[in-house]
């Protein structure tokens, strides 16, 4: 349950959402949400802070009324939103404490073929969303490139990725980078077989590599992309983000592989990006 | 006039709750519209409910749960009823009490336990219209015995399909009971419908094994090999989950099928797809089907009881294939997943036709059933001119007698494994 201030039990404060290919997103309020004033009500976007920074300044977007007397607000694919995770308010009026939406209709289909486009740089990406206690958010990625998975293909002792680069392209020496979590550094790359567009690539992970060494509990490689030989190229992640599902952890879920005495899989975080995790058997 | 629903469980989700969400939207309208829940577990129902209905819980989980009477198997609420195991002496007592006092016109039961209460303890100057979502077949004999006898005092039966309300014209004696098929409204959409062109089949529903969705995947398993491209996502949760997965793995098609987790509403995750798929073996109903051909999908679906076939006219707007015949629905889905524009043309019919299950129409025909039940009621005669009583009556006593010697059976059945344990 919330206690956060501001927060609103109102069953009915709820708006409906439409978003377009480019990212325009539009909310609708069903019925009337605020009398009329003499400033128009408010549509708040606040980004969620992280645990201990403060709160950072939300963005507000005026809503119109439509001609059937609803209220409207359109967010602009410009300037894009940073990534993270934004939660709607609603300000009625000018120093009504914000309220929290709920979401109703979200009209997300323009999404579903996201990877039949190119995404320039900085890719941005916004999925209108529902809280896991029940409210309406936006989650944003925004990320200067992106290495978008677009399929994965198990075997019982290995994982081939196919994937596509949007907002850079591969050069020589380009490598894919499989970095141990919380493992000071220790990093295994691999080199990608990269289409002659310099775009698609795919590569081979062998689960018997990420297996050595593995001792008790569980172990997760991040996987990213350095798109050229120059070490301070950024690595790019690899993750999934181009359809209408915000949070794919618990969707797309792949099957395990036993390597001797350890589970290995690939998935997808909780910021849709992929890792594989590497688990000993319990005995 | 006044209406009150009697629900099982408005906070949860299922094909019930929603009809029965839609039916009291649309009365309320024109009538003032109480829904009673006979239990609640969360704060919110998981489907907004207009706040023109007002929503009555009677025995709270959250709290209650361990109430002395609530931890007593009910009496009223009969025994051989599904959800008996669900309900308790408080139930029986909050309900009896809600009925006593109740101020409506009419009072609509939605499932055999609470139509039993219904016909035991309304106040007599009340209108009783029990609705069965379930069906007559499906029950068990010794549940058909007990609604044998508690059905005569309803005003009103009404099933969601023509097949289920002609089986109690003719396996129950039921006389003055008026019997009609009422079937189940859909909202009118408010997102434009889908246009054809996604390569999504969508299914929804609780993930159960009469759903058989474990059917459906082995067939879209055809598709997807045809057709890499497509996907197909099931909405809904249960127990069938991990099976699923474990299938979704077995066959290698977790790139092509997704368990989505529980979607409400559903519409606008029908609008992302361009076919609809229904495997059930059995559905009293079907509501999914008319909700995904409202927002324009052709739906491929077993021709099961009872359902289906009503709603789906077979090669026009849809299409019915065998019950548990995995190669037939999977070469129905190819099929619609091959030609776009044969697709298109299905789904465009699809929307045109499933506005028969529009709330006007239905509420409408729910209106013309409580008017004349309740002036029945007023004039003390109570309805439904019989056709072939006599026929009927001797046809029924047939089915009492079987339903009778089975329940026996069944209870000496019991009888005998308990001595032997």
């Amino acid at each position: 349950m919330t206690t956060e201030p501001g927060a609103t039990r109102d069953a009915h404060l709820r708006a409906d959402c439409t978003i377009d290919a480019d990212g325009r997103i539009a909310f609708t309020f069903r019925s009337p949400a605020a009398a009329p004033g003499s400033r128009p009500p408010q549509l708040l976007l606040r980004p969620r802070p992280k645990k201990g920074q403060p709160e950072k300044v939300p963005h507000a977007l005026d809503l119109e009324p439509l001609d059937d007397g609803r209220l409207c607000a359109v967010l602009e694919p410009r300037p894009a939103l940073a990534e993270g995770r934004w939660d709607v308010y609603l300000l009625a009026e000018p120093g009504a404490a914000r309220q929290r939406v709920r979401p109703g209709l979200r009209d997300l289909r323009a999404l579903v073929d996201g990877q039949a486009r190119d995404w320039p740089s900085p890719v941005a990406v916004r999925v209108p969303y529902t809280t896991k206690d029940g409210y309406l958010a936006v989650r944003a990625w925004l990320r200067t490139a992106h290495a978008e998975v677009e399929g994965i293909e198990v075997t019982d002792r290995t994982m081939t990725v196919r994937a596509r680069l949007h907002g850079t392209t591969l050069a020589d020496g380009a490598a894919v980078r499989l970095r141990l979590r919380g493992g000071d550094g220790v990093v295994r790359t691999l080199e990608p077989r990269v289409a002659s567009d310099g775009r698609a690539f795919s590569f081979t992970v062998d689960y018997g590599e990420l297996a050595v060494g593995q001792g008790k509990g569980s172990r997760v490689w991040d996987l990213s992309v350095q798109s050229r030989l120059d070490a301070t190229a950024s690595p790019v992640r690899l993750g999934r983000l181009f359809d209408d599902v915000a949070d794919r952890k618990e969707i797309f879920v792949h099957p395990a592989a036993q390597i001797g005495a350890v589970a290995v899989r690939p998935y997808y975080t909780v910021d849709n990006d992929l890792s594989v995790e590497v688990t000993a058997a319990t005995a | 006039m006044k209406i009150s629903f009697l629900l099982h469980n408005a906070y949860g989700i299922g094909g019930t709750i929603t009809t029965t969400f839609n039916l009291a939207q649309a009365l309320a309208e024109r009538h003032e519209v109480e829904i009673v829940s006979v239990l609640r577990h969360r704060e919110r129902p998981n489907f907004t409910l207009d706040p023109k209905v007002s929503l009555t819980p009677l025995v709270d989980l959250r709290h209650e749960k361990e109430h002395p009477l609530h931890l007593r198997p009910a009496r009223v609420f009969p025994v051989a009823e599904y959800r008996h195991h669900q309900y308790s002496e408080l139930t029986d007592q909050r309900i009896g009490e809600c009925l006593a006092a109740i101020d409506a016109d009419v009072v609509i039961g939605t499932r055999p336990g609470l139509n039993v209460h219904l016909a035991l303890q309304a106040p007599e100057h009340v209108v009783r219209i029990g609705q069965e979502h379930l069906t007559l077949g499906n029950h068990p004999p010794r549940l058909r015995t007990v609604l044998r006898r508690a059905y005569r005092r309803l005003d009103v039966l009404t099933a969601v399909t023509e097949a289920d309300a002609a089986a109690y014209r003719r396996r129950m004696r039921l006389p003055g009971v008026r019997v009609e098929a009422l079937p189940n409204s859909v909202p009118d959409p408010v997102l434009p419908a889908a246009d054809g062109t996604a390569r999504i089949v969508v299914a929804a529903g609780r993930l159960v094994p009469v759903k058989r969705y474990d059917l459906l995947i082995e067939a879209f398993a055809l598709v997807a090999a045809e057709h890499p491209d497509w996907q197909l996502r099931i909405y809904g949760k249960g127990e069938e989950q991990d099976r699923l997965r474990q299938l979704i793995h077995r066959l290698g098609l977790y790139e092509n099928v997704f368990l989505m987790g529980a979607a409400a509403p559903m519409e606008a995750e029908w609008v992302k797809g361009s076919i609809g798929a229904a495997a059930s073996n059995f559905e009293p109903f079907g509501m999914t089907i008319v909700e995904a051909m409202r927002c324009g999908l052709p739906v491929v679906s077993t021709d099961c009881p009872y359902g289906p076939g009503e709603i789906i006219e077979d090669g026009v707007d849809g299409r019915l294939v065998p019950v548990g015949d995995r190669d037939a629905l999977g070469a129905a889905l190819l099929d619609l997943v091959r030609d776009d524009e044969r697709r298109r043309r299905m789904g465009r019919t699809a929307m045109a036709n499933a506005r028969r299950f529009a709330p006007v129409p239905v509420v409408e025909h729910a209106e013309r059933l409580m008017d004349e039940a309740m002036s029945a009621r007023r004039t003390g005669r109570r309805t439904a001119p019989e056709r072939g009583r006599i026929r009927n009556a001797l046809v029924s006593q047939g089915f009492a007698a079987r339903d009778t010697a089975h329940a026996a059976a069944a209870r000496a059945l019991r009888t005998v494994r308990r001595g032997q344990r």
